[in-house]
C-alpha cells in the first residue's frame, strides 16, 4: 500500500480508537480528566491524518528524530552526471535527471519597433506553451564572477609591493622607488574600482526532468525531451539553444554562484572600511 | 478541490462528527463543554489545513522553534519563508515570490485591443522593473501542457450549465443584473473554447521569483532577503501582478524544483493549489 496512504489511516484510525476508549471510560471525578487527555491526543492525531495528505516528507521525521531541527536529507541535493550535461537526483527508486537549456537572447526592448514589441511578447507567450512535458524556463539576473580578475589584481599588487621593498631594501634610485609606487597606487585604485560595485547579468534558459530506473535511462530520456524543446526553441526565436554543461549548470542550481564569493567579499570588506571611516 | 483531497476531508472529518454523537459520555458540565470544545478546535484546524495551511503550519513551527535540513548544507529557517546556506563563513539566505503574470498569458475577458496594447508594452515594462533591481533574482515561469480535448470537453459542459441557467432567468423574466452576469461567464468560456480551436494549447502555469540575498550571518543574510523581497515586490508592481512571499510546504516543493522538476502534469498539480 502506498506510505501515504498507509500513514493517514494509521492516524485516522488511532483518533477513531482513542474516541471510542474515551467515550467507554465510566464517568468518575478521577476518569473525566484522563478522558479529555485522551479525546486532545485524538483530536492531535485527527489533524496529523488530514496533514499527512501535504506534510509527510516532515511528519515522520518528526516522531522519528524527536528534535526541533529535523534532517529531512542529510544528502547532497544532487549530483553532475558522468555526461556533464545534466544533473541527477534520487528520487525513491527512480533517477531524475535534469537538463537545463541555455537560451541565448540578446534583444533589448529599446531597439524594437512597436512591431516588433508585439511580436516578442508573443514569441514569449509561444515560447511557455512549446512544450506539453513540465518545463520550466527561467530569467536569471545573477553578479558577474569577478573572483578570478581580483585574484589577479591582489596578486599583481603583492608582486608590486615586494618589487617595492626590494627597491627600498637595496638603496635603489628614489626615483625608481616613486615609479614603483606609483604603479602600485594604481592597480590599489583600480581593485578599489573593481570591487566596489557588483555588474550584473541576465541570462534565460530552460530547464526539463525525466525520471528513469537507472542513471543511463535518465539522461537519455532527458535528453531527448531537450533535443525537443531545443528546436522549438530554435524555431520560435530563431536563436541556437544549447545544453548546458560542466560547471556552467552550477551557475543555475547553487546560490553561491548567483553572488560569487570573492566579488561579494571584496564588496563587503569595502562597505566595512567606508562605515568603519 | 480534488478527488484525494475531497476524500481526506470527508474521512478526517467523520471523527469529530462520531464524537459528538457520543459527547455526552464525556458529561453535562464542564468536562462536556471542553470536550465539544476539542472537537471544534478540530474542525476549525482541519479546515484551516485545507484552506490556509501556508498560514498556520510557520505559526507552528515558529511557536516550537522548529528548523528543516531539507539536503545537506541547507536550512529552512522556523518562520518556513528562507532557505539558508553557509559557505566559507558567508550565509545566503534564499526566498520564493508568487508571480502569476496571467493578465500576459491568457486574457479571460478584456477586449483584444487592450490586451495588445498590454503586450505592446510588455517588453518596455519587464525591462524598466529590471533595472531597478541590483541583487540577484531569478523568474521562472514552470509550464506544462495540459489534455485539450479534456479540457475542451469541460469548458463546454461548463458552458451548457450556464446557458441552462440563462435560460431559467429568462424564462423567470426578471433580475437583468443575473441575466448579464451570466452571459458574460458564457463569453468568457467561448472565448477559451474558441482559442483552442484555434490550435492554442492549453496550459497549467506556476510563475515566482526566487531572490537570493548574502550576509555575514543568519539574521543579516536574512534581513537582507526580506528588503530585497519588498524591493522586488515595488520593483514587479508595474507588471500587474499579485506577489506574495511563498511559506510552508511549497518552499521546500520550489527549492526542489532546482534540483528536479515534476515529469507530469498531475505530480506538478499535487504541489500546487492555494499559494500557487
Amino acid at each position: 500500500m502506498d506510505k501515504k496512504l498507509l500513514v493517514f489511516l494509521g492516524l485516522l484510525g488511532l483518533s477513531f480508537i482513542l474516541l471510542l476508549i474515551a467515550s467507554f471510560i465510566p464517568l468518575s471525578i478521577a476518569t473525566d480528566v484522563v478522558k479529555l487527555l485522551i479525546l486532545a491526543v485524538a483530536v492531535v492525531a485527527n489533524v496529523l491524518a488530514f496533514s499527512s495528505r501535504y506534510y509527510l516528507y516532515m511528519i515522520l521525521p518528526l516522531f522519528q528524530q524527536r528534535t526541533r531541527n529535523i534532517t529531512l536529507s542529510d544528502q547532497s541535493p544532487y549530483w553532475l552526471s558522468s555526461t556533464s550535461d545534466s544533473i541527477l537526483r534520487k528520487e525513491g527508486d527512480d533517477f531524475l535527471a535534469t537538463v537545463y537549456i541555455n537560451i541565448p537572447l540578446y534583444r533589448s526592448a529599446t531597439e524594437m519597433s512597436d512591431e516588433e514589441k508585439l511580436d516578442f511578447a508573443q514569441q514569449v507567450s509561444r515560447l511557455v506553451g512549446i512544450s506539453k512535458e513540465p518545463t520550466r524556463f527561467t530569467t536569471q539576473l545573477y553578479v558577474m564572477n569577478k573572483d578570478s580578475y581580483i585574484q589577479k589584481l591582489r596578486d599583481t599588487i603583492t608582486m608590486v609591493e615586494e618589487e617595492e621593498a626590494k627597491l627600498v631594501a637595496s638603496n635603489a634610485a628614489q626615483s625608481e622607488i616613486e615609479r614603483v609606487r606609483g604603479k602600485s597606487a594604481m592597480w590599489r585604485k583600480m581593485l578599489d574600482n573593481v570591487g566596489r560595485g557588483s555588474s550584473l547579468e541576465l541570462s534565460s534558459y530552460a530547464a526539463l526532468s525525466a525520471r528513469g530506473g537507472k542513471e543511463f535511462e535518465a539522461i537519455s530520456m532527458v535528453q531527448q525531451k531537450a533535443r525537443e524543446l531545443m528546436s522549438g526553441i530554435g524555431a520560435t526565436f530563431g536563436v541556437s539553444p544549447n545544453i548546458v554543461l560542466g560547471n556552467e549548470l552550477l551557475k543555475f542550481v547553487e546560490p553561491e554562484y548567483l553572488i560569487p564569493f570573492s566579488t561579494i567579499s571584496e564588496q563587503i570588506t569595502k562597505n566595512i572600511q567606508e562605515e568603519v571611516i | 478541490m480534488d478527488e484525494e483531497g475531497v476524500m481526506y476531508l470527508v474521512f478526517t472529518l467523520m471523527m469529530p462528527l462520531i464524537g459528538f454523537t457520543v459527547l455526552q459520555s464525556f458529561g453535562k458540565g464542564g468536562f462536556g463543554i471542553i470536550a465539544a470544545g476539542l472537537l471544534i478546535i478540530d474542525v476549525i484546524l482541519v479546515m484551516i489545513m485545507n484552506w490556509a495551511d501556508f498560514v498556520l503550519f510557520p505559526i507552528i513551527t515558529g511557536l516550537l522553534g522548529i528548523t528543516f535540513q531539507p539536503a545537506a548544507g541547507y536550512s529552512i529557517v522556523k518562520g518556513q519563508d528562507s532557505i539558508v546556506m553557509e559557505i566559507n563563513g558567508l550565509f545566503y539566505a534564499t526566498g520564493f515570490v508568487t508571480g502569476n503574470l496571467f493578465a500576459y498569458s491568457f486574457k479571460q475577458e478584456t477586449a483584444p485591443q487592450d490586451e495588445q496594447g498590454k503586450m505592446l508594452q510588455a517588453p518596455d515594462t519587464w525591462e524598466r522593473a529590471i533595472m531597478n533591481i541590483d541583487f540577484p533574482f531569478k523568474f521562472h515561469v514552470a509550464a506544462a501542457g495540459l489534455d485539450s480535448q479534456k479540457v475542451r470537453d469541460e469548458l463546454e459542459g461548463k458552458r451548457s450549465y450556464q446557458e441552462y441557467q440563462l435560460s431559467k432567468v429568462m424564462q423567470e423574466g426578471k433580475d437583468n443584473m443575473a441575466i448579464e452576469e451570466l452571459q458574460r461567464k458564457i463569453n468568457i468560456y467561448q472565448t477559451k473554447i474558441d482559442r483552442l480551436s484555434q490550435g492554442e494549447r492549453p496550459l497549467a502555469s506556476v510563475m515566482y521569483f526566487e531572490t537570493t540575498a548574502i550576509g555575514v550571518s543568519e539574521k543579516a543574510a536574512l534581513d537582507s532577503l526580506t528588503s530585497q523581497i519588498k524591493a522586488l515586490q515595488i520593483a514587479m508592481s508595474s507588471m500587474d501582478v499579485d506577489l506574495v512571499r511563498v511559506q510552508g510546504r511549497e518552499l521546500y516543493t520550489l527549492f526542489r524544483f532546482n534540483f528536479g522538476l515534476p515529469t507530469s502534469f498531475e505530480e506538478m498539480a499535487l504541489y500546487f493549489d492555494q499559494q500557487g
